[in-house]
């Protein structure tokens, strides 16, 4: 803080400045308006080393003095270098380089909305959006109008689209987290109208008129509401719905997109003919955004894989995906799946990662992996473990079982989960959770063999995949911190030995010294000895030679050290 | 003789750009068969010249030019090159200068005018940076505008550079010839540049008049499609005229 407000001050004396308060960061407290730190003349060398007439340390302080008294003048309205140039003559690169070191050390636009702020810069757009202009001898007029450009970007979407890989385990490449635990997500505002729950995963849409939809479960006991049989019902998978939801672009023209793109790969022409509703622009865009629109483009160029292999794969995915929600469907019978949203609340560190397409199986575990690696860096320590204590009730709370499960300690590692057992209790309820999920009565022994993981449903395992894979990364991260503990702890020891050692020889260093001192009075003790034994002898020699008066005992007494005046004493006489 | 202070800080240094990055500033303007290509981008000039083809073919095939443009291009890239690379060799003086730069441009439907300082003495300038910055602050949403800004920035510099190496060599003739010739190429070399000694003196101040600061504002103005056009059909009559 730089002043203090007074308010009674204002009162009382009021031909006293007003005092303002600005907020500076504490690191920045080095800063004061009457001299230049040692920090400045460091950065900001240029100015002292007296190479050019143009830099001195003089106009470094007016520069630095007008860009703080300008941001002061509104400290909620983010200064531009922009707005500084105009009114300083100097060199622009050293102007800007003045500016970013007054805005990193917070001495402006400290606490004013970030350049982000999309509100705050549009302002700040207007503020600078001049006015009109004479632009010719034909006197054309260039009015300033609001910017009417059209945005280029297009909005991203959940599609759905298949590729299919040889092993028939892919997902598609454009799933969406939605997609694959869209059982555990509760489909908004569609109710049973039989027993009044929600339809989790797929509802059965009557063909008669004025029919409201049925659940699953109503279905399949046969609560069909009066005068109504099975014939009546079609099925609505959730899948599709889901796919079509809000997307500019849709999964025919998508489908065309890719097809096209494969057939000609970089002409864009010919693919905008074959996609006719979109434009090249929006053509290449969307490209760019899927995941794997590169890789194609580069594939239809370069290599030589035959564009009949996708596209007539395409539709098989579509089907074969639509019949192992089926089966699911099928399989769960009466179990209840009350569970709440995520699964993914293991990934509730962030919103984004809901939406991020899940390539393949093989790489899904990649760029799940990456996202929780660079959210997880992007947050301290502490944010990190409380998304993981939460991300562990979340899954306590999700099914009861998991937590009997839990407290019973009970290790059903599968040999393909494969991660060893450590403390980590994130690791362990996933583990646990995907037991659980393996003891579905649907398929009853599916712990050990791929093959048999095959027959899972293609949710379940991307789940189980997940889990894996957070688990693993759990317990890497805890072998790196154990790792990191245990350095910690050598170098603290090194420390403390090298300060015992310092110690040491500061002690060794003063008994050397004591020693020294020792003998040196030991020494004086000797010389002064020997000096009032001297003394004596002449005093002694004194007497013997018969000094009869004393003229001044304390004179005498006092003259003791001069042996020579006593003899002219005797001399004298 | 007494050298002067203007030229006592100089030692001549080999000729390139006064930026950090030495990048070249090309500037292409061809028209085949009615057809108008009109492209400013930096080139950097360690690049191979076989490089200069495959942009050439890249740029056609990209923009369905007919394929006239490929020599035309090709050509016209390596002849502003090739003018680069022979100054490259000589000295440039580099005395203290710090010269206005002004910048008037459109991109598509943005107008760009302004008006500063640089210092050319500051071989790790970036115009690029100064494009960023200026497209950041002023809310700039055209992708192509801040290239097109750095573009002219380098072009300007580059003209001063040149200006600076054939004052170099007037110089070094008129040294040869008289002593007292020192003081004239001296005021010759920095005539673009601002008198330093007014500007940074003791008396006055850096902080500029306030009247002056509309000068140096930098101004950006969105176009409408009309005026695009019309300003278009401006600019090829003025450069219809100089052909």
């Amino acid at each position: 803080m730089e002043s203090t407000p007074d308010p009674s001050s204002k009162l009382t004396r009021h031909d006293e400045p007003e005092l303002d308060l600005y907020t500076i960061p504490i690191h920045s407290s080095w800063f004061s308006w009457d001299e230049i730190h040692e920090k400045e003349k460091i950065s900001l060398k240029e100015f002292f080393d007296g190479s050019s007439i143009s830099r001195t340390p003089k106009i470094y302080k007016e520069y630095r003095d007008f860009i703080i008294s300008k941001y002061r003048e509104d400290p909620s309205r983010r200064l531009t270098f922009a707005e500084i140039r105009k009114s300083l003559v100097g060199d622009v690169s050293l102007l800007h380089k003045v500016f970013l070191f007054l805005e990193r050390w917070g001495l402006i636009n400290f606490g004013a909305p970030g350049g982000e702020d999309s509100a705050a810069v549009a302002e700040g757009a207007e503020r600078h959006r001049v006015r009109s202009e004479d632009g010719a001898p034909n006197g054309i007029r260039v009015v300033a109008m609001p910017n009417s450009l059209k945005p280029i970007t297009m909005p991203l979407t959940l599609d759905v689209n298949g590729e299919v890989d040889e092993n028939g385990f892919r997902l598609p490449p454009l799933a969406s987290y939605s997609d694959v635990f869209c059982d555990l997500t509760k489909e908004k505002g569609l109710v049973c109208g039989n027993c009044g729950d929600n339809c989790d995963s797929g509802h059965y849409n009557c063909l008669k008129q004025g029919s409201p939809v049925i659940c699953v479960k109503c279905f399949k006991n046969g609560n069909y509401g009066e005068n109504r049989s099975v014939d009546d019902f079609k099925f609505n998978d959730c899948n599709e719905n889901r796919g079509n939801q809000g997307a500019v672009w849709t999964e025919a023209e998508t489908l065309l997109l890719l097809e096209s793109v494969l057939k000609h790969g970089d002409d864009w022409e010919l693919v905008v003919q074959n996609v006719q509703t979109k434009t090249k622009l929006d053509c290449i865009s969307k490209l760019i955004e899927l995941p794997f629109g590169e890789l194609m483009l580069g594939s239809s160029l370069g290599k030589s894989r035959a564009s009949n292999d996708n596209t007539s794969s395409i539709k098989p995915v579509q089907t074969s995906l639509e019949s192992q929600e089926n089966i699911k469907n099928g399989g769960q019978g009466d179990e209840q799946i009350n569970e709440s949203e995520q699964n993914g609340d293991a990934e509730n560190q962030g919103p984004p990662l809901k939406r991020k397409c899940i390539t393949s199986l093989s790489d899904a575990g990649i760029s799940l992996m990456k996202q929780v690696a660079v959210i997880s860096t992007m947050v301290g320590p502490h944010i990190s473990a409380a998304a993981a204590d939460a991300a562990v009730a979340a899954l306590c709370d999700e099914n009861p079982c998991v937590k009997d499960i839990f407290d019973g300690a009970e290790d059903n590692v599968t040999e393909e989960l494969g991660s060893p057992i450590r403390n980590n209790e994130l690791e362990r309820s996933l583990m646990v959770e995907d037991s659980e999920i393996n003891e579905r009565p649907t398929l009853s022994e599916m712990q050990k063999t791929s093959s048999e993981k095959n027959a899972i449903p293609l949710p379940l395992q991307m789940r189980a995949a997940i889990a894996t894979a957070l688990g693993a990364a759990a317990a890497n991260a805890k072998s790196l911190a154990d790792q990191e503990h245990r350095e910690i702890e050598h170098l603290v020891a090194t420390i403390i030995e090298t300060q015992m050692k310092k110690l040491h020889c500061k002690i060794q260093h003063f008994e050397d010294l004591e020693l020294i001192m020792e003998k040196e009075y030991t020494h004086l003790k000797e010389l002064k000895e020997s000096i009032i034994a001297e003394r004596i002898d002449i005093l002694q020699r004194v007497f013997n030679a018969g000094i009869s008066r004393w003229r001044d005992p304390i004179s005498v007494k006092s003259h003791t050290g001069s042996p020579i005046l006593v003899c002219d004493l005797t001399d004298a006489r | 003789m007494k050298p002067l202070p203007s030229t006592s800080s100089k030692n001549p240094v080999k000729f390139r750009m006064p930026t950090a990055d030495n990048l070249v500033p090309i500037r292409l303007d061809i028209e085949i068969d009615g057809h108008r290509f009109k492209d400013a981008f930096t080139w950097n000039p360690s690049d191979p010249d076989s490089e200069v083809v495959v942009f050439a073919k890249r740029t056609v095939k990209d923009l369905k030019l007919p394929p006239a443009f490929i020599t035309q291009i090709a050509q016209s890239i390596q002849s502003q090159l090739a003018e680069f690379r022979s100054f490259e060799g000589q000295d440039m003086q580099t005395g203290e200068k710090i010269v206005p730069i002004k910048l008037d441009l459109r991109v598509n439907h943005t107008l760009i005018k302004d008006q500063f300082l640089w210092d050319l003495n500051n071989l790790e300038s970036d115009p690029e940076e100064f494009a960023r910055t200026f497209c950041k602050d002023l809310g700039v949403e055209d992708p192509e505008v801040g290239p097109a800004i750095a573009v002219a920035i380098r072009e300007q510099l580059y003209e001063i550079a040149i200006q600076s190496v054939t004052s170099a060599r007037e110089t070094r003739i008129s040294k040869k010839g008289r002593r007292g010739a020192e003081h004239i190429p001296a005021s010759k070399a920095s005539g673009t540049a601002l008198d330093l000694m007014k500007l940074f003196g003791n008396k006055s101040s850096i902080i500029r008049k306030r009247r002056e600061w509309d000068v140096y504002e930098p101004i950006v103005d969105i176009l409408s499609n009309e005026e695009v056009d019309v300003l278009e059909a401006r600019e090829d009559r003025n450069a219809r005229r100089i052909d």
